[in-house]
């Protein structure tokens, strides 16, 4: 079950960004565009921009001038969107003094929803999210896991069109990695959320996303755009067969290409 | 000892400990002036100092409480304005580095110079003492509010910011509860400052209070008199001190974490 490719307007469009710090460019001329319901998965070597990326589709950066970005068929600022995509970083980023629910529900608090309703609906959805009986803990008394989860909740509870997720699992053992991909696939399955979500793990590139970008090493760019036609709903199996497994060597064999430039860049500099 | 702790609630057994520390430093002090022959106008008996406070257990009382109301004061207004300070100068740089050295500058005056002033200014009220005790604990109060408001991870920033949340959210919801651990250290440190503020304030004149138990005692030889004011000063030093450092443990529940 793939989607069908869509007619309408892209959720999100970029054309020709590019983003300069100081007298380094971290991301140049950058196109790419996500479709409603659309899980599009980021993989690229360390340092190439990807988080810039985020930052400007978070609202948090301005790109350069120049570049086009528009969100819903309408061409905006990069501030305006601040509030309007649901962002999460790579830490969990939790605040110590608030228990399980009442940081699940800091964005809402933040857009004005009234809280005991918030509280409702963060109770609700523990279960999914694997947190039944823990809505009273503090961050400090939940394992990495968990509190990854919490902050996945209180980036699902701030519903908006379009979910921007940086790494989410980069801090967590393989096991637990794979655990929470499956389970991230399920709640997306339910929920059909459009994602955009970043890693540097090519296997669970694949394994999640409808859509593979590659981006080269900096300054970066989207290089190559794969298409992942595999079934739905995916079987953890799924990373061991055929299909799958040409799909990553097209892909590694890309991102190879850019790791080893940024490598031999970054030795160039200790050289020079 | 198992059965014992198992009993006893960990509050109670810090709170017997503590007592239990008390009274073996005053049976030491006790001992010690017996045993070594020291001289009362050295260092008078801990048994003849109590009884001179149960003697005329008024005049310490009330030099207790009056002294009590202007540390309260001084600290409250010194705490309040010191945060206040603190935000202003973190939302405007500019105001900071304009009135920064003023208030350093400030700092380098002597309390002495300057309670002489304020003496002058508010007479011998209890707001002259309130305000030298405000005085010297501002300051700290100011500048650990603006550290803890400054090293709040940027990270934390950005994710606000992203829910779009306004200066004012950031602020109240993030930056200010991860500053607390800093403001507290300094509101311990203002806890001691405010008593000596209020101590010396009353130096420069004055009819109640430890501080006026203290120079009488010292015009007058009475060293028993001096240690009595000494041992009501420490006692509400401490006790000030350690409600405060009780207010830090059950506010800051979550400990150094992050």
């Amino acid at each position: 079950m793939t989607l069908p490719p869509s007619a309408a307007t892209p959720l999100l469009e970029l054309q020709g960004i590019s983003k300069t710090f100081g007298s380094v460019q971290a991301v140049r001329d950058l196109s790419l565009s996500v479709e409603e319901g659309e899980f599009v998965t980021v993989v690229g070597p360390s340092g190439c921009g990807k988080s810039t990326l985020f930052n400007m589709v978070a609202g948090l950066d301005e790109p350069d001038p120049g570049g086009i970005l528009r969100f819903k068929g309408r061409g905006c600022h990069a501030h305006e969107l601040l509030g309007r995509v649901s962002f999460m970083p790579q830490r969990d980023l939790l605040l110590p003094w608030r228990n399980v629910v009442d940081n699940a529900i800091l964005a809402n608090e933040i857009e004005g929803a009234n809280r005991a309703e918030a509280r409702a609906k963060a109770l609700r959805m523990l279960p999914e999210f694997g947190l039944t009986g823990f809505e009273k803990q503090y961050p400090h008394q939940l394992s990495g896991g968990m509190r990854q989860r919490v902050a996945l909740m209180r980036t699902f509870l701030f519903e908006r069109d379009l979910m921007l997720l940086d790494e989410p699992f980069g801090a967590l053992d393989a096991l637990t990695r794979t655990l929470m991909q499956r389970w991230l696939l399920d709640v997306w399955q339910r929920h059909r959320r459009t994602i955009l979500f970043i890693t540097h793990d090519v296997d669970e590139a694949i394994f999640l996303g409808d859509r593979v970008l590659v981006m080269s090493a900096r300054p970066g760019h989207v290089k190559h755009a794969r298409r992942v036609d595999l079934p739905r709903p995916r079987a953890a199996e799924l990373v061991t067969s055929p299909e799958f497994t040409a799909l990553k060597r097209e892909i590694l064999e890309a991102i190879e290409e850019e790791s080893m430039k940024s490598f031999v860049a970054s030795n160039g500099a200790v050289a020079a | 000892m198992t059965t014992r702790a198992r009993f006893l609630p960990p509050w109670l057994m810090t709170g017997a400990r503590f007592i239990l520390g008390l009274a073996l430093a005053a049976m030491l002090w006790e001992a010690a002036v017996l045993l070594l022959g020291i001289r009362p106008h050295i260092l008078p008996r801990l048994s003849t100092i109590l009884s001179a406070i149960a003697a005329t257990p008024g005049a310490y009382w009330s030099g207790f409480l009056r002294t009590l109301a202007e540390t309260l004061i001084g600290f409250a207004a010194g705490g309040i304005v010191g945060v206040l300070n603190g935000v202003l100068f973190f939302r405007a740089p500019a105001l900071r580095d304009l009135l920064f050295p003023i208030f350093v500058v400030s700092q380098t005056i002597p309390v002495i110079a300057f309670g002489a002033l304020v003496v002058l200014w508010f007479g011998n009220t209890m707001l002259a003492k309130a305000v030298i005790a405000f005085y010297l604990t501002f300051f700290p109060v100011t500048v650990n509010t603006l550290l803890g408001l400054q090293s709040v991870d940027p990270r934390h920033t950005a994710l606000l910011r992203s829910f779009g949340a306004s200066g004012r959210q950031q602020l109240l919801r993030l930056q200010l509860p991860m500053a607390l651990p800093q403001i507290f250290v300094a509101l311990r440190l203002a806890a001691s400052l405010s008593l000596v503020g209020a101590i010396v304030g009353e130096w420069f004149g004055d009819t109640t209070g430890l501080g006026v138990l203290l120079l009488q005692a010292m015009y007058n030889e009475n060293v028993v008199g001096l240690w009595a004011a000494i041992l009501c000063a420490a006692v509400l030093g401490t006790g000030f001190y350690g409600l405060v450092a009780l207010a830090e443990r059950r506010i800051l529940f979550w400990g150094a974490e992050q």
